[in-house]
């Protein structure tokens, strides 16, 4: 009883969901528009719903090349975080390129990037992981800022090395923080997927969207668009329980 | 009454059993400078000795520079004029060869380990193995058997304080410096910690100097009493403490010691005037 009274709860907080699907449909029935301008939130979900199966690929590969940019640009932004904070020298180099990527608008980079490191998967999962290693740079070198003074005299006093300061406390500290940018950056990097998918992929979400566009197949283009949504919600939720998880055991 | 003069002067023939010096700071001044121009003057000219195996307390009014005598002798500082010498070298010397033992008044305990854990620290950090029964020793000692895999978070602030004494005790340092480390405890777990602390000085006779604002925690503990004035803070009066130790129940009663409480709070009192 309490499970279906939760299961309750839980759909009524769903409403923002079905106030933006009703507010779609009117939209589409006062404007009276066709179907090649923009199609009813029914038909949509109904060509989800029926080719999913059609979806499935799609999504994998997105979800794929979006986590494997997520995971790859943050481990690039922490240990680029942490060779900064290890040593002057480097942070003179590795901070102003840090600085430079994350100033050119990554549409702009993706064709540089596409002709550098080839057309297809390549190009796209450089531009995730590019779009995720800005975020997890700046977290994380914040995070060893900010190791509390405290800490250091102890591991001062303890006659700890710069090795032991940054494995035993520095990094620690960091985690918390780079968990925070995992959160924020996980819809990016799925955003970053697919419009590196539709600028020069040839799978994904963003290809298939583009692909469905130019056959004038409305449905399952907003279907794409939908199905992105859903999916980067997920991959959002999915980060912030991990930032929990974190948090819950290094603080 | 000379700081120096209270002091056995180190024998010249080395076949007599000589007290080392552990501790020397000779005119030891420390400015910090507060930005814009601004400076703050913490200690002046301080001159302090200390032999091996002696237990000094510092007291003083807040504010009077003894946190910043323990960290210069920890090598967290370094005096602005004068010298600091440990053993014959420079603090940090001590610290590099995990020799020295601090509890901080903030008790840096790493949030993401256990009481153990944090206790085991130091052998880690110097690369030796842990030991098991010292470690289970010292929580032991410090009453918190039941506690080994809590974490920090979980435990009172007074807890704290205990396993961070534990921990500047792991490794048997050679200089053992305690800044207010009972401060967050109740007045009776704070009089059962001043015994063990007496218990584990008694048996292991470390180097230790205590940084504290409870006058009768100076004289159950030290051998001598360091009172310093206000800021900027110099060493005041010294007062060598010669009650026989363990100081139980029946010496604190003692009407010698209610005087030496009051002579020792009257003087503070005085330093703190001096200060204002």
């Amino acid at each position: 009883m309490s499970r279906l009274r939760s299961a309750g709860v839980n759909l009524v907080h769903l409403w923002p969901v079905a106030f933006l699907l009703i507010c779609w449909d009117v939209w589409v029935l006062v404007n009276g528009y066709t179907s090649t301008v923009a199609p009813r939130p029914w038909f949509v979900i109904q060509d989800v719903l029926a080719g999913f199966a059609d979806y499935v690929p799609s999504i994998s590969y997105t979800l794929g090349m979006a986590l494997g940019g997520l995971i790859g640009g943050t481990l690039i932004g922490f240990v680029g975080a942490i060779l900064v904070w290890w040593s002057a020298a480097l942070s003179g180099i590795v901070t102003p390129t840090a600085l430079i990527i994350r100033s050119v608008p990554i549409t702009a980079l993706i064709p540089i990037i596409a002709r550098i490191v080839g057309y297809g998967d390549p190009a796209v999962l450089a531009s995730t992981t590019l779009i995720c290693f800005f975020p997890a740079f700046v977290f994380t070198l914040s995070g060893l800022a900010a190791i509390p003074e405290a800490g250091r005299d102890l591991f001062s006093v303890l006659g700890a090395n710069k090795a032991q300061v940054l494995g035993r406390l520095g990094v620690l500290y960091a985690l918390p923080n780079l968990m925070v940018s995992v959160r924020i950056t996980a819809p990016s990097a799925v955003l970053a997927a697919m419009l590196a998918e539709f600028l020069m992929g040839t799978n994904g979400l963003g290809a298939l969207f583009s692909e469905s566009r130019s056959y004038m197949d409305m449905e399952r283009a907003w279907g794409t668009a939908v199905v992105a949504t859903v999916v980067s919600v997920l991959v959002f939720v999915g980060a912030q329980v991990a930032e929990r998880r974190v948090d819950a055991r290094l603080t | 009454m000379s700081t120096i003069a209270t002091l056995p002067a180190i024998a010249a023939d080395p076949t007599e059993p000589a007290t080392r010096t552990a501790v020397s700071v000779i005119g030891a001044d420390k400015i910090f400078t507060l930005g814009r121009g601004k400076k703050l003057q913490a200690l002046a000219e301080v001159d302090l000795e200390i032999a091996e195996g002696e237990f000094v307390a510092i007291i003083g009014p807040s504010g009077c520079g003894k946190s910043t005598v323990l960290r210069l002798a920890a090598g967290l500082d370094e005096p602005t004029n004068g010298r600091v010498e440990i053993f014959g070298a420079e603090p940090r010397q001590l610290a590099r060869q995990h020799r020295l033992g601090v509890a901080f008044q903030e008790h840096a305990l790493l949030p993401w380990a256990s009481v153990r854990s944090n206790i085991a620290l130091p052998f880690k950090v110097a690369g030796r193995p842990v030991d098991d029964a010292r470690v289970d020793g010292l929580i032991d000692l410090v009453g918190l058997t039941g506690f080994e895999k809590a974490r920090p978070k979980q435990l009172s602030g007074g807890m704290r304080q205990r396993v961070s004494i534990a921990r500047a005790l792991a490794l048997s340092p050679d200089l053992l410096l305690l800044d207010e480390p009972f401060g967050a405890l109740d007045a009776v777990t704070r009089r059962r910690m001043n015994a063990e602390l007496a218990r584990i000085w008694g048996e292991e006779k470390i180097t230790t100097i205590l940084v504290t604002h409870d006058v009768d925690e100076a004289l159950i503990l030290a051998d001598r009493v360091i009172v310093m004035t206000g800021r900027p803070g110099h060493v005041r009066t010294v007062k060598t403490v010669d009650f026989p130790r363990p100081r139980d129940a029946e010496i604190t009663r003692s009407s010698e010691f209610h005087a030496l409480v009051d002579e020792l709070t009257c003087l503070l009192d005085a330093s703190d005037g001096a200060a204002a």
